[in-house]
């Protein structure tokens, strides 16, 4: 009885905790989780979901925090280059602006067409940037090669090598930084260094 | 059922006008656009634009329920499904693509499109339809594209038989099952392939074919050009665009697009209950369904006579009746069925309805197959949100 009734009584203390934590969860006013996470949830959805499909794929759904974190699960698995602080950011931003009782008719992210908010702390540039060769490779083979090729040779998208874009210097940064018809921005990954040094990069294709 | 197509029109007017706007050698990504299959852009740009979107990349989109009074579907109008969007127009055409015939079969065989040909012609009318089509109205809500009435569409297929290319090939005892492979891949090495089997009984089937026509044009590229699988009666899933490897094998296919999406619960097949445990089959057969083409959701009409108009089907059987409801289900009246009645096709349905009385009305309807099978009022939810098929419903307003 004795044990009974004390391991009833921890239950009871187990679940309250549990309760407290979940309300205080909850409690997390959606609108705000909106202001404050919102550019950079923006930016994330634009850099690491958009290289596979456009983010009207994601706002179209009205999904539990739960059914959120098993997607995001699921897109790590498949390639998706999320890290485990972008995840956690992400599921607070879908699961406060696209949970289950959401309207239907939220305004669009309209990401293709305009810039996303930066989100990285890079010192305003002196002058154009110098490209580094060899780090543009890197940078290239992580962020753009999913899509335009190994080597720069095109796959979803266009073949870079040789692109007539390439003599173009303020034309190509524009394009990498906001994006292009169903090219996304990459503003808010790629730093003006990361593109010079992927410019320089490709004239050697 | 109300909600969203206005804005994803107009938002895809937006996208393509950018789109459009592009100049030659700039950074354009030609695969998975809708460009491609088409003309030139102005047409592109104009049947495009009757589409309702749901994903601009991969291009998903779907057809506007008024399109329905047609028996046919045309090919512009219809609905455009696939996990990563076609190969890239320069690898589609028919003097250089090649199905390869492999796995349990006495001989290999690589078919080019003109020895294809070869067999004899073959030509269906078929219903294609996404598995998750309806998906909006599934509660709880489901991810995936949030499909409403339109993932759908009725057109003539010609090809050649299926069983007679594996006929060809030979197959082996052991050969139980039959995967398909397309030229689509995925932007991303990680993600699996969109690869899909179907039981061999399916495979041998006379009705099931590898097409190259849809409405008496080639496939569009956006529908497989220049061939895909046809399995009449079947979810489209099945029916594999942009062919180029078939494989008979002793089990399933194996991989994601098999063995984890597009299956649903085992159910029991006379109660229509979910069994417990875990155990799931592939969406193969389509259920009962019916859609009312006209009127549309939202209309007003002038009170007299209104013709009520729509299209039913029932997978590998014939629609035995349709009726309509306006009274929320209470009563259901006989509607006339028209037109032809071909298997796998859908069958049009009419009903002159006189509304004599002013105000807001919601018409339902619901299609009884062959076999009894009768169309329920809501489907039984499943974690993919699969095959969709309740009453439909549109609302009218009725003046004076």
């Amino acid at each position: 009885m004795m044990n009974a009734s004390r391991s009833i009584g921890l239950f009871f203390v187990i679940g309250l905790v549990a309760l407290t934590a979940i309300t205080a969860f909850s409690q997390e006013d959606p609108a705000s989780v909106m202001t404050m996470l919102g550019p950079r949830a923006e930016g994330l959805i634009i850099a690491r979901c958009s290289v596979c499909h456009s983010a009207d794929l994601i706002t179209q759904q009205r999904l539990s925090g739960t059914r959120w974190e098993t997607t995001i699960e699921k897109m790590k698995h498949w390639g998706a280059e999320i890290s485990g602080q972008e995840a956690d950011l992400l599921i607070r931003y879908l699961s406060a602006r696209y949970h289950p009782d959401a309207p239907l008719n939220l305004p669009p992210l309209d990401h293709e067409m305009r810039k996303a908010e930066p989100f990285k702390d890079e010192p305003e540039a002196q002058g154009p940037a110098r490209g580094v060769v060899l780090r543009g490779a890197g940078v290239f083979e992580l962020n753009c090669q999913g899509c335009h090729g190994a080597g720069a040779m095109g796959g979803m998208g266009p073949k870079l090598a040789k692109n007539p874009i390439l003599k173009h210097d303020e034309l190509f940064r524009e394009t990498v930084l906001y994006g292009r018809g169903p090219m996304p921005a990459w503003g808010s990954v790629l730093s003006e260094q990361d593109i010079a040094d992927v410019h320089e990069w490709l004239l050697t294709r | 059922m109300k909600d969203s197509s206005e804005g994803a029109i107009v938002s895809r007017r937006q996208w393509l006008k950018t789109f459009l706007g592009l100049g030659a050698g700039l950074l354009v990504v030609h695969r998975g656009g809708l460009l491609a299959g088409s003309v030139d852009l102005d047409t592109a740009r104009d049947e495009a634009s009757q589409l309702i979107v749901r994903v601009s990349r991969p291009f998903d989109a779907e057809t506007p329920v008024r399109e329905f009074t047609s028996f046919l579907t045309p090919n512009h109008l219809f609905f455009v499904r696939s996990h990563f969007g076609p190969p890239s127009p320069e690898t589609i055409g028919e003097s250089q693509w090649t199905l390869r015939v492999g796995g349990a079969v006495e001989r290999p065989k690589v078919f080019t499109m003109r020895s294809l040909r070869q067999f004899e012609p073959v030509t269906i009318t078929a219903v294609l339809q996404c598995s998750g089509n309806g998906r909006a109205y599934h509660r709880p809500r489901v991810p995936g594209v949030q499909w409403e009435r339109g993932a759908v569409g009725n057109a003539q297929w010609t090809g050649v038989r299926l069983r007679d290319v594996l006929q060809a090939a030979g197959i082996r005892a052991e050969a139980r099952h039959v995967m398909f492979q397309g030229a689509d891949r995925p932007v991303v090495n990680a993600v699996p392939l969109f690869a899909r089997s179907i039981p061999l009984q399916k495979a041998l089937h006379p009705d099931t074919l590898l097409a190259y026509e849809m409405n008496g044009h080639p496939l569009p590229l956006l529908h497989g050009a220049p061939l895909r699988a046809i399995t009449p009666g079947w979810m489209a899933e099945s029916c594999i665009k942009w062919l180029t490897h078939i494989e008979a094998r002793e089990d399933e296919a194996s991989g994601y697009f098999m063995q984890t999406a597009y299956r649903v619960p085992v159910k029991s097949a006379h109660t229509n209950t979910a069994v417990t445990g875990n155990e799931t089959a592939p969406v193969e057969v389509m259920p009962i369904k019916s859609l009312i083409a006209s009127p549309e959701n939202g209309q007003s009409l002038e009170a007299g006579p209104v013709t009520i108009q729509g299209v039913a089907w029932a997978g590998e059987t014939s629609i035995a009746k349709v009726e309509v409801s306006i009274d929320e289900g209470k009563t259901w009246r006989p509607t006339h069925l028209v037109g032809d009645d071909r298997l796998y096709a859908w069958r049009q349905w009419r009903f002159l309805w006189q509304a004599t009385v002013q105000g807001t009305f919601t018409i339902l309807c619901r299609a009884t197959d062959e076999r009894g099978d009768v169309q329920p009022a809501a489907s039984s939810w499943n974690p993919s949100g699969f095959l969709w098929n309740g009453w439909d419903r549109v609302t009218v307003q009725v003046h004076p």
